[in-house]
């Protein structure tokens, strides 16, 4: 399904997780699973959302310090196969309603493989065509570099 | 993504002044006493304060002190935040699978215990 890859906006994480796809397909479907692994801790998450089905509201909540809990993620499963594939995407919220800022679309595939399962996470991001984002893109770029060449000298000061 | 906007707003203001850059390259090569690092400046104890407070301000060092003495270091991993906005996305997503496996993997273990407790009886 995923036509190209773009290196620029696009990021793929694979591994191989020594587990059952059931077991890792639970850990993602359980709510109080989920919440385990979402966001790192000390952070806490709550699932607000998780109607597992094309259209269906993915919606998590974050507390940075056991506080109140804040907006973290709000999206919309665009396909769901039991066992084997998530896509969600933050373009659009719950019953395919148009999202406020649209960034990312992933696509999390789960796989059979002899020492378990191959778990695979495809983001992809939206293309920084408006100027905003570009301008923010264009700005750190440069400034990406000089700090690169800031922090490798640190390093090799060690 | 606006939090990360002002994350890096806070960093790059940071470093965008000759002095607090040469407090990064100082502390490079390990932790440094706020005297030791105010030495080769020719500025008053209180202006350089501001510059140490900026950069802990903007996450780039920490300060802890012991008696009488303020130790700078830095910290590391806020460097990672200007290497540019998907490498942190990436970051973000790597440790999450990290999580995911270890959850699995523990919940794994747990049911073979489970089950081998229930075979013994």
């Amino acid at each position: 399904m995923i036509q190209n890859f773009n290196p620029d906006l696009d990021l793929s994480i694979s591994r191989i997780i020594r587990a059952p796809r059931a077991a890792i397909w639970h850990a993602w479907a359980d709510k109080a699973s989920f919440e385990q692994w979402w966001i790192p801790a000390p952070a806490l998450c709550r699932v607000a959302a998780m109607d597992m089905r094309p259209g269906g509201a993915f919606e998590t909540r974050m507390s940075e310090n056991g506080g109140e809990f804040g907006p973290h993620l709000s999206a919309c499963f665009l396909a769901v196969d039991e066992g084997s594939r998530i896509v969600f995407t933050n373009a659009l919220t719950g019953g395919w309603r148009p999202a406020e800022q649209p960034f990312m679309t992933a696509v999390v595939t789960f796989s059979d493989h002899p020492e378990g399962t191959e778990y695979l996470a495809h983001v992809m991001h939206k293309s920084p065509d408006d100027r905003k984002m570009h301008d923010e893109l264009g700005f750190f770029e440069g400034w990406g570099t000089v700090a690169r060449q800031l922090a490798e000298l640190v390093e090799r000061r060690q | 993504m606006e939090n990360y906007s002002e994350e890096l707003d806070g960093v790059f203001q940071a470093l965008a002044d000759p002095t607090r850059r040469a407090v990064l390259g100082r502390l490079g090569s390990g932790p440094a006493s706020i005297s030791d690092l105010a030495a080769p400046f020719a500025m008053a104890l209180p202006s350089f304060m501001k510059h140490i407070r900026f950069l802990e301000d903007s996450g780039l060092i920490r300060t802890a002190k012991e008696g009488r003495v303020r130790t700078c270091s830095l910290e590391r991993a806020r460097f990672s935040v200007v290497e540019g906005w998907l490498s942190e996305q990436r970051a973000v997503w790597q440790a999450r699978t990290d999580r995911l496996e270890s959850l699995v993997l523990a919940r794994e273990e747990f049911l073979r215990d489970q089950e081998k407790k229930e075979k013994d009886k």
